[in-house]
């Protein structure tokens, strides 16, 4: 059996997969606070799942980003080469929000005088120039031990070509400064740019002994019901799985471990329906995240950065992560009216408490799901399956300020919102793609969390995706997404080299010792050796640029002829991102390897066909606003009980307990023989 | 047509992504680090009349000067003359360019049909565009003519296809050709997204409608500028003071402004500023309008989408040939200083009416630094890169550490591990300055210190700090921040040659270091009201040390770990009352 445990905002989700019986069951429980690891034990609880059967339970964490967002990690000291303690707070020394005279930096997780220095000095190629100060790392932990620090990281320049200064002073610290946990950078990642890999490394520290503690503890709880610690995973930031001790061992890597299972999923969707190129629109109350999947590989990133906007500079994490776009429009996004008398949304939202006007529980502000209900595309009596009964006149009062500024009817103000929050995801849909020289009329879109149904039907029409296709369960499916997870093991190390003057043999060495390394963590993660299976890239770009261009390699030894090869592909996918190819000497900067270790994923049953007919999904007719302010009779479909591989044309709304889909005049719907809505363009 | 208030919002988004995604398109694809890495260039998009309409940019300032830009070229050929496909450049200072020859401006029209639209357009520091000295910049010049390739605003793509005659002459003027010519692919490549975008956005809505939207939003723009102004107290308001000098003499350089701020607009006169002088530190006219629009965007709605009717209600007053004016053929490939110097003279003026929104006098010159060598393989180098510094306090806390000056913006350092691999330099040291300057309640950010150390037989290094002689202003009590500066240090020795601001091609041996210092931040307040606990927040984190804090405050500490406060008080003025008392 296969369970995952998704935390979210509101609820713990738990969705778990029994091989013997082909039988998918959730499990949805108040989100506990306090203790998230309560939630999911009372999931598991009520779900009450033959323990002794489970052999893979995977969980979704927020512990890691909540940590650093609310700034509730650890006192955590830096160890750094003499000459560079200020590296963490300079910075990039950047200012986004260029007309505030007034900016102010964020400021470092570590404070000036809990960063510390040694002598010691390598230069660029890794060669050593002055050998590590064992005086100076016992000063320094003598003096962050004083201070009262609960983790050490540590950050030397150019570790990422030679991590033996800082194995070296993690030797020291371990016996200095005993159950202290150690962070070295090279552990985490060998890419260069010391700025981002010290706070990288300082991250990890001021996390680790609170994810240390949540793991465990969790553990615990889990193992006390029956489930072996070998069977415990966590997702992590870059779409895969990691056991319980891996994970807690660099929890860094956990920090995009709620959001990025609803990607996988979206890719298992794409692989189900033989559409490898997918795009996952996840629209929650308060944000809306959008990521990018290329034949069945989901994007990944290592320019992540956190509380980053246009106003703030936010903190660089140097792990790949899956590359999402997020922004403020969800259905809590409040509508605003700003100092020019344009109408805004976002990225203010009412959140869950007081939630929209409509929730009836004190909140005043116009919000996307007012407009959306205003507009008669959410059943009042049928919001979560009947759990949160709305209030119409509620979100009316509320719109009416909106409907006012612009002399409008409520119902043309909620249009107005609605069209305004499409709009927004669009552009981060475009930011995605377009941005990233891919073009959406090759994607298809998978729209999921609470709204993103809702919004699709727009977005469809404005940026002709191939179709749109909706997984079954929408609210849950990020939990869905994580059954379909493997074990996963990036490693990216940054050695820059000129391709016309490297020796394919050592090229292949570098794979090949990077290779083993990720195998070995993946054997020791339970994963058998045939079950392996490593992607290899190389970042390159022209002799002389900066960014670069992830290269897949596809032969798994490196000779005269694969690296070939590799450059042909860099000269056309530079071409394909940047509109023209140049005629000079290419570079490797980043060697990147993927590997992972291949767990048995769910069947996705068939939904047995039944001789459904169209007349028994229909629940009615409403009144509905869908790609106009014009009310329009529309029928209403219960999801369940639609017919299979039946084309119904919109306009039309399909309702579900977790999700309400639109479908606009133009389009027609499908479910499909595992339960899937497509919706496409009528033919013309 | 009027367009619907959600239309309208709906294409200002569209269009201000359309000016996101070409900024972005072109730093990936550029292989000049100063734009890369720097992100010293700017992109938008204009309306065929040269008024802003969205942008996106590293460095504030650039894309004023992009509306001088399209109208030059309009003005030059005739908007009749324009065709899809063309790419316009022009770098000249006194007209369309309006900065230095190495920002070149391009300039591309987008014709949705045969109807003439908009302009996307950019302008990027080049690293190389010839000249006497490596990276086109120096401080020695005395005539443009020393300084570069002029590029007189010329057709350089003609319906798509480059002008191969063109390329050749930009290519043959350049000491680093290929970086040089990627940089104008860069930046062609950024136009063409930009045409793409806006044509599907025509095609979307219709280009009756993009017109009407554009023209909405210009107005938009304007009325949240007049109701700022409204709010701002009416008045004249002066400021003057010096540069420090022209590079050629020890002159110090009078500038000043008036400003005039009534109803309906913002006036600022800089007659009686100095004459232009024989060094490369003169401004020009565009880079002017460009400084007075950025100091009136910082006052006004500083987050607000600029557009063209943002600043409708600006005027700028000033006779030719002044440092902020110069005519042919005076130098002015170190003009970011005069635009600098402006800047700071509007803001040192406006300080007391918009407190919340400025902070005190920072450390302002971009601290233009030029390090050049050969290789050991007899390659050329060329490090270009600007400094952080320390900013003011304001009235509320004290200054930013280490951060990039006003004309600066989304703009990054280089990393150490990145220029090591680079160039055959050696970072010392890369940390904060600590000096006792910049005193004050709230004290001024801190500068930083930076030592490159020669790794190859012989360099040279140029360098055009200002703020050398009359360091960042202080307010309300808060003391002058302190200097910025280069100090050569003799491979062997220990104490510094020499301390400048400006340095012309001064010839470096192996294992000479060049120290970079900038300056701290101006105060705000009297030091003696400064809260005992920042004082010993400042002793536990270094940022002041003992004996400069036993000169500032006339106080002795134990040691820096602890400041005992024996009386209970929470400034240093409290505990000089209570000790009086007795």
């Amino acid at each position: 059996m296969r369970i995952a445990a998704d935390i979210g905002g509101t609820f713990t989700d738990l969705v778990y997969w029994d091989e013997t019986r082909a039988q998918l069951g959730i499990t949805k429980v108040a989100t506990t606070p306090a203790n998230f690891g309560d939630g999911v034990i009372h999931a598991f609880d009520q779900a009450a799942p033959e323990a002794d059967t489970v052999d893979f339970f995977v969980h979704g964490t927020t512990i890691v980003i909540n940590a650093l967002t609310e700034r509730k990690g650890v006192v955590t000291g830096l160890i750094t080469t003499q000459g560079f303690r200020d590296v963490l707070e300079i910075g990039r020394a950047n200012r986004p929000d260029i007309y505030n005279m007034v900016y102010q930096k964020p400021p470092p997780f570590v404070p000036r005088y809990l960063r510390r220095e040694a002598r010691g000095r390598l230069n660029y190629r890794g060669e050593e120039l002055t050998p590590l100060c064992h005086e100076d790392v016992e000063a320094c932990a003598q003096h962050l031990l004083q201070e009262g620090v609960e983790a050490i990281a540590v950050c030397f320049l150019h570790s990422y070509i030679n991590p033996s200064h800082e194995l070296e002073c993690g030797a020291l610290l371990r016996e200095l400064a005993p159950g202290t946990p150690i962070t070295l950078s090279h552990q985490i990642t060998q890419e260069w740019r010391e700025y981002e890999r010290s706070n990288t490394a300082v991250l990890n520290a001021y996390v680790q002994p609170i994810v240390q503690h949540y793991l465990a503890s969790l553990a615990d709880d889990l193992m006390a019901k029956g489930i072996a610690r070998r069977s415990l995973h966590v997702m992590q930031s870059n779409g895969g799985s990691a056991t319980f001790d891996a994970g807690a061992a660099f929890p860094i890597h956990l920090a995009e471990s709620g959001p990025v299972a609803g990607v996988i999923g979206a890719a298992h969707i794409g692989q189900l329906i033989g559409e490898p190129n997918v795009i996952a629109l996840d629209v929650g109350g308060t944000t809306a995240k959008t990521s990018l999947v290329q034949d069945g590989t989901p994007r990944i990133t290592t320019e992540y950065k956190i509380e980053h906007d246009r106003q703030s500079a936010g903190y660089p994490i140097l792990v790949p992560t899956v590359d999402i776009v997020e922004i403020g429009a969800g259905g809590g996004s409040i509508a605003w009216v700003d100092s020019a008398g344009a109408l805004r949304v976002g990225p203010r939202s009412a959140g869950a408490d007081p939630g929209p006007a409509c929730y009836d529980q004190g909140g005043e502000d116009p919000t996307v799901t007012d407009a959306n209900l205003i507009a008669g595309r959410i059943n009042p009596e049928y919001f979560l399956g009947g759990e949160i009964s709305l209030n119409v006149e509620r979100a009316r009062a509320a719109m009416k300020r909106i409907a006012d500024a612009f002399s409008l009817t409520v119902e043309q103000a909620a249009m107005g919102v609605i069209r305004i929050a499409d709009s927004n995801m669009m552009n981060a849909l475009k930011l995605i793609s377009v941005q990233r020289g891919y073009d959406p009329r090759d994607f298809v879109l998978v729209p999921f969390g609470g709204g993103g149904a809702m919004h699709c039907a727009a977005i469809l029409r404005e940026l002709q995706t191939r179709k749109v296709v909706i997984p079954n369960m929408p609210g849950v499916f990020s939990a869905w997404g994580m059954l379909m997870t493997h074990l996963r093991r990036d490693a990216i190390r940054t050695q820059v080299t000129r391709t016309d003057r490297v020796n394919p043999h050592e090229l292949d060495h570098i794979y090949q010792e990077m290779c083993a390394q990720a195998e070995k963590e993946l054997l020791a993660q339970g994963a058998t050796t045939n079950a392996i299976r490593i992607e290899r890239y190389a970042d390159m770009r022209y002799w002389g640029q900066e960014h670069t261009v992830k290269v897949p390699l596809q032969n798994a030894r490196v000779d005269a002829g694969a690296l070939q090869s590799l450059i042909a592909a860099f000269h056309d996918l530079h071409e394909q991102t940047y509109t023209f190819r140049l005629d000079t000497p290419t570079e490797l900067v980043n060697y990147h390897i993927t590997a992972f270790g291949r767990v048995s994923t769910p069947d996705i049953p068939k939904v047995a066909q039944e001789s459904s007919s169209l007349a028994d999904a229909r629940k009615g007719q409403r009144r509905v606003c869908f790609d106009t302010a014009d009310f329009q009779q529309a029928e209403i479909y219960e999801r369940d009980r639609l017919p299979l591989q039946q084309p119904i044309p919109g306009p039309a709304v399909i309702e579900e307990s977790s999700a309400t889909i639109v479908v606009f005049p133009q389009q027609t719907l499908l479910r499909d023989e595992y339960g899937f809505i497509h919706i496409q363009r009528k033919e013309t | 047509m009027t367009m619907d208030p959600f239309t309208l919002t709906i294409i200002q988004e569209h269009l201000q992504s359309a000016a996101i995604e070409t900024f972005v398109r072109l730093g990936r694809a550029s292989k000049s680090p100063i734009i890369y890495e720097v992100l010293d260039y700017a992109c938008a998009l204009l309306t065929p009349r040269g008024e802003l309409i969205a942008e996106a940019q590293g460095v504030p300032g650039f894309t004023g000067v992009l509306p001088f830009a399209v109208q030059s070229i309009v003005e030059k050929f005739g908007a009749d003359q324009l065709r899809p496909g063309d790419i316009f450049a022009t770098n000249d200072p006194y007209a369309g360019g309006g900065t230095h020859l190495s920002d070149v401006c391009l300039v591309g029209p987008i014709f949705a049909g045969e109807e003439l639209v908009a302009f996307a357009a950019n302008k990027g520091h080049w690293t190389e565009v010839g000249g006497m000295a490596p990276g086109s910049w120096t401080t020695d010049a005395t005539e443009i003519y020393q300084e570069g390739l002029q590029l007189p605003a010329i057709r350089v793509y003609e319906q798509g296809e480059p002008d191969s005659a063109v390329l050749d002459i930009i290519a043959a003027n350049s000491r680093l050709p290929d970086m040089t010519l990627s940089d104008l692919f860069a930046g062609v490549a950024s136009i063409r997204v930009g045409e793409a975008r806006v044509r599907s956005l025509c095609e979307r809505y219709g280009s009756e409608a993009l017109r009407a939207s554009i023209h909405q939003l210009l107005q938009q723009g304007e009325s949240v500028a007049r109701n700022a102004l409204r709010d701002l107290p009416h008045g004249v308001y002066e400021a003057e003071g010096f540069m420090d000098d022209d590079g050629l003499s020890e002159e110090p350089i009078p500038i000043r402004v008036r400003i005039t701020i009534d109803e309906a607009s913002f006036t600022a006169d800089f007659s009686g500023s100095s004459p232009q002088v024989r060094g490369p530190i003169n401004g020009t006219r565009a880079r002017l309008y460009s400084s007075t629009r950025v100091v009136f965007k910082a006052i006004t709605a500083p987050q607000y989408p600029n557009n063209g009717g943002c600043f409708r209600p600006v005027k700028v007053i000033c006779p030719d040939g002044t440092i902020f004016t110069a005519q042919r053929p005076a130098p002015v490939s170190t003009y970011w200083e005069t635009g600098a110097a402006a800047v700071d003279l509007l803001w040192q003026a406006l300080y007391p009416i918009a407190r919340e929104k400025l902070s005190v006098g920072h450390f302002l010159s971009i601290c233009g630094t030029n390090l050049n060598g050969m290789r050991e393989d007899g390659s050329l180098f060329i490090l270009t890169e600007p400094q952080a510094g320390g900013w003011g306090a304001t009235s509320e806390r004290d200054g930013q550490n280490g951060l990039v000056a006003q004309g600066n913006g989304e703009t990054y350092n280089i990393p150490v591990e990145v220029c090591e691999t680079r160039y055959p330099l050696l970072v010392d040291q890369y940390a904060f300055h600590i000096v006792p300057e910049g005193a004050g309640r709230f004290r001024g950010g801190r500068g930083l210190v930076r030592d490159y150390r020669l790794q190859c037989p012989t360099g040279h290094v140029t360098t055009t700090y200002g703020r050398h002689r009359f360091p960042p202003w202080g307010m309300a009590g808060g003391q002058p921040g302190s200097p910025n500066g280069v100090a050569i240090i003799r491979a062997g020795d220990d104490m510094p040659a020499l301390w400048r601001g400006k340095l012309t091609r001064y010839p470096l041996q192996r294992g000479d270091v060049v120290r970079i210092i900038t300056g701290s931040g101006g105060g705000y307040g009297d030091a003696l009201q400064r809260p005992l606990a920042a004082i010993e927040e400042d002793l536990r984190n270094g940022y002041v040390t003992s004996e400069q804090a036993a000169d500032l405050y006339g106080l002795q500490w134990k040691d820096e770990e602890a400041c005992v406060s024996p009386l209970n008080a929470t400034s240093v003025n409290e505990l000089i009352k209570a000790s009086e008392g007795n």
